[in-house]
C-alpha cells in the first residue's frame, strides 16, 4: 500500500532560538518540523510560535517520547495530547522513532536501541498499529543512531525497519546521518541499508551533523552536515527520488540564515541528482 | 537471551538507577552479556555512552530550569544534588518539561545539608515562573472595559485571575536572591524575611512583584470568586480607617494594568 503524504521540499526544525524570526514572519522556509512534546503545553509563547509557523508554511510533528518499542503500555495521556495537537495544527504527517525510551513508568529521554528479534518485531508492529488507530492516520517511523547492538538480534536494522513499516503499514523517516553514524559504529555498509529502503514508504529524510568522539560517532545534531552524509544523501535521492528533507541542528544552534542555507544545499543536491537521473533516462 | 521486558528493565537500571555517574562496573551483568563488543568499544563502554547521555541530558534541563539554584551551588555541587534527585525521582513524564517538578520538595531536605536553607524556596519560585510561562492563554481585562461598569454593579462584581498567575510565599526574599544570584553565587548570604510575591505572564514575558498582606488577602478573595464588596471588606480589615475603598480601587487598577485579571471574568 505504501504511504501517501505530500512532498514538502526542504525544511528545518523549529527551534527556540528562531522563535523571534517565526513571530516576525522572517523565518521563510519550505516547511517546519516541530518536536511534538515541546508543544504539549497549555499556552504561552511556544504555542503562539507554532501557530505562526503553521500559518506561514506546512508543519510536521516529530515525537521523541512515544517509546514505540517499550514494553510499558502505550501512554494514554501522551496519545491524547498528541491527538489534540494533530487536530489543532493539522500537520502534514506525524513521526517518531524506532526505539524505546521508557520502562516501568520511567522515561530515559533518549532513543534507546531495540534488539532486532521476532519478539521485538511483533511488539513494535502491534504498537505502531495501535498508535495509527488512535491517531486515525499513518505515522512515519525513524531509524535512530545507536552505540550498541545485541548478540541475540536475528536480522539487520534495515530489515527490521522495513518489516515494521510493511506489517504495520506505516511510512519511514530515513535519517541519513543516523544510518552513517550507526554504520560507522557497528561496521555495516550504509549503502546496503539504503538499498533495502522501499521507495513507496520513505516519505521524509533527516540530515544533521555528528561528532567524532574518537572511539565512535555521536549523533550530536551539531554543526554542518558532514561530507560523507551528503554523499549518502545523494545515494538516497538517486535511489528514492525526491523526498521531503529536513535539517536538524540542536547543539550550538546557528542563526536562521545558516540553517536555511543548509536546507538550500540539500535542495541543490537533490536537484543535481534528479537532473543526472533524468539525463540518464533520456 | 533476555526477553524484551527484562532487557529494558536491566538497561534502564544500568544507566539510571545505579549509584555514581562514572565508572562502568555498575552495569548489570545480564545486560553486558548480551551487548556486542566489536571494534574500539567493549560492551560496558557502549552502555556507558547511553549512561553518560542520560545524566547529561536531564541535568542540562534541571540546570536550565533552576538556573539561580545552579548559579548559587556552582556546577559541581549542583550536579551532585541534581544527580541525587534524579536517582530518587526518575522522570515519569514523556516531556522533559516536567522532570524538575519535585526538585523544590527534594531540595527542602537537602538545603540544610548544603547550609543554604533558602534554596528550596528559591527553587519553588523558579518553578512557579516556569509554570506561568506555559500556562493557558487568556485575554486580560482592559481598563476601558472596567470603566464601562455602572457604579451600582460594583459591589456584586467578581473577577478571576488569568491562568498564568500564581502567588508565592516564602520565609526568604527569594525575588532578591533570584535577582542577585550570578555565576559567582550570591554577593552576600541572605537574611530571612517573610515574602509574598505574585507571579504572572503578560504576553510572553513572565513578571513577579512583591506584595503586602493587604494585597494578598484581596487577591485571595478574588481567587475564591468572592464579590468586589468582599474584596473591599478584606482590604478594610488591613487598611487605615476610611481608606479601604480607595485602596481596593487602586489595587484593582494595578491588577488591570499588569494584566492579571481575565477578560470576561466579571459577572
Amino acid at each position: 500500500m505504501g504511504c501517501t503524504v505530500p512532498y514538502l521540499g526542504h525544511g528545518v526544525g523549529l527551534r527556540t532560538k528562531h522563535f523571534p524570526h517565526v513571530l516576525a514572519g522572517t523565518a521563510r522556509v519550505d516547511w517546519f518540523e516541530a518536536i511534538s512534546e515541546n508543544f504539549m503545553i497549555r499556552g504561552g509563547r511556544p504555542l503562539a510560535v507554532l501557530e505562526r509557523a503553521r500559518a506561514a508554511a506546512p508543519v510536521v510533528l516529530h515525537g521523541v517520547s512515544l517509546s514505540l518499542g517499550s514494553t510499558d503500555p502505550l501512554n494514554d495521556r501522551y496519545l491524547r495530547d498528541l491527538r489534540a495537537l494533530v487536530h489543532h495544527f493539522e500537520p502534514a504527517w506525524v513521526s517518531d522513532h524506532l526505539c524505546w525510551g521508557s520502562v516501568d513508568g520511567h522515561y530515559a529521554h533518549d532513543l534507546l536501541p531495540l534488539p532486532y528479534t521476532e519478539e521485538a518485531l511483533a511488539h513494535v508492529v502491534d504498537r505502531v498499529r495501535a498508535v495509527q488507530d488512535r491517531l486515525g492516520r499513518q505515522i512515519l517511523i525513524e531509524n535512530v543512531s545507536s552505540y550498541l547492538t545485541y548478540k541475540h538480534s536475528v536480522m539487520p536494522e534495515w530489515e527490521f525497519l522495513v518489516e515494521v513499516a510493511k506489517r504495520a503499514d506505516c511510512g519511514i523517516l530515513l535519517d541519513v546521518n543516523n544510518v552513517y553514524v550507526s554504520a560507522t559504529n557497528h561496521g555495516f555498509d550504509a549503502e546496503q541499508y539504503l538499498a533495502a529502503m522501499p521507495a513507496d514508504r520513505v516519505r521524509q529524510i533527516h540530515l544533521a551533523g555528528h561528532t567524532d568522539k574518537g572511539t565512535h560517532l555521536l549523533d550530536s545534531h551539531e554543526g554542518h552536515v558532514r561530507r560523507p552524509v551528503w554523499e549518502l544523501y545523494r545515494a538516497a535521492v538517486r535511489r528514492l527520488g525526491p523526498v521531503s528533507t529536513l535539517i536538524e541542528w540542536d547543539e550550538g544552534v546557528p542563526e536562521f540564515d545558516v540553517l536555511r542555507t543548509e536546507a538550500e544545499r540539500a535542495r541543490a543536491v537533490e536537484a543535481e541528482v534528479l537532473g543526472e537521473r533524468r539525463a540518464r533516462s533520456a | 537471551m533476555l526477553g524484551l521486558r527484562d532487557l529494558q528493565t536491566s538497561f534502564f537500571r544500568s544507566i539510571a538507577v545505579a549509584p555514581g555517574r562514572s565508572g562502568v562496573e555498575r552495569f548489570e551483568a545480564a545486560l553486558v552479556e548480551v551487548v556486542e563488543g566489536r571494534g574500539a568499544l567493549g560492551p560496558a563502554a557502549r552502555i556507558d555512552v547511553y549512561a553518560q547521555m542520560y545524566w547529561a541530558r536531564i541535568l542540562d534541563v534541571l540546570r536550565e530550569d533552576f538556573g539561580r539554584v545552579a548559579a548559587i551551588l556552582g556546577p559541581e555541587r549542583f550536579d551532585a544534588v541534581a544527580g541525587d534527585y534524579l536517582a530518587r525521582y526518575p522522570s515519569t513524564h514523556p516531556s522533559l518539561r516536567y522532570v524538575g517538578g519535585r526538585f523544590p520538595e527534594f531540595l527542602a531536605g537537602e538545603a540544610e545539608r548544603e547550609g543554604m536553607p533558602f534554596l528550596a524556596d528559591l527553587a519553588r519560585f523558579e518553578w512557579a515562573r516556569l509554570e506561568v510561562f506555559d500556562a493557558p492563554d487568556a485575554e486580560p481585562l482592559r481598563l476601558d472595559e472596567l470603566r464601562e461598569i455602572p457604579p451600582a454593579e460594583w459591589p456584586d462584581l467578581t473577577f478571576r485571575p488569568i491562568p498564568a498567575f500564581l502567588l508565592v510565599e516564602s520565609a526568604w526574599p527569594v525575588q532578591e536572591i533570584w535577582a542577585t544570584a550570578g555565576e559567582g553565587g550570591l554577593p552576600e548570604p541572605p537574611c530571612p524575611a517573610h515574602t509574598l510575591l505574585r507571579v504572572w505572564r503578560d504576553g510572553f514575558a513572565v513578571y513577579h512583584t512583591a506584595i503586602d498582606a493587604t494585597e494578598r488577602v484581596a487577591l485571595e478573595r478574588v481567587m475564591a470568586g468572592e464579590p468586589f464588596a468582599a474584596v473591599c471588606a478584606a482590604v478594610e480589615a488591613n487598611a487605615a480607617r476610611g481608606e479601604a475603598a480607595g485602596e481596593a480601587a487602586a489595587l484593582l487598577l494595578r491588577w488591570v494594568e499588569d494584566g492579571i485579571l481575565a477578560r470576561g471574568s466579571r459577572r
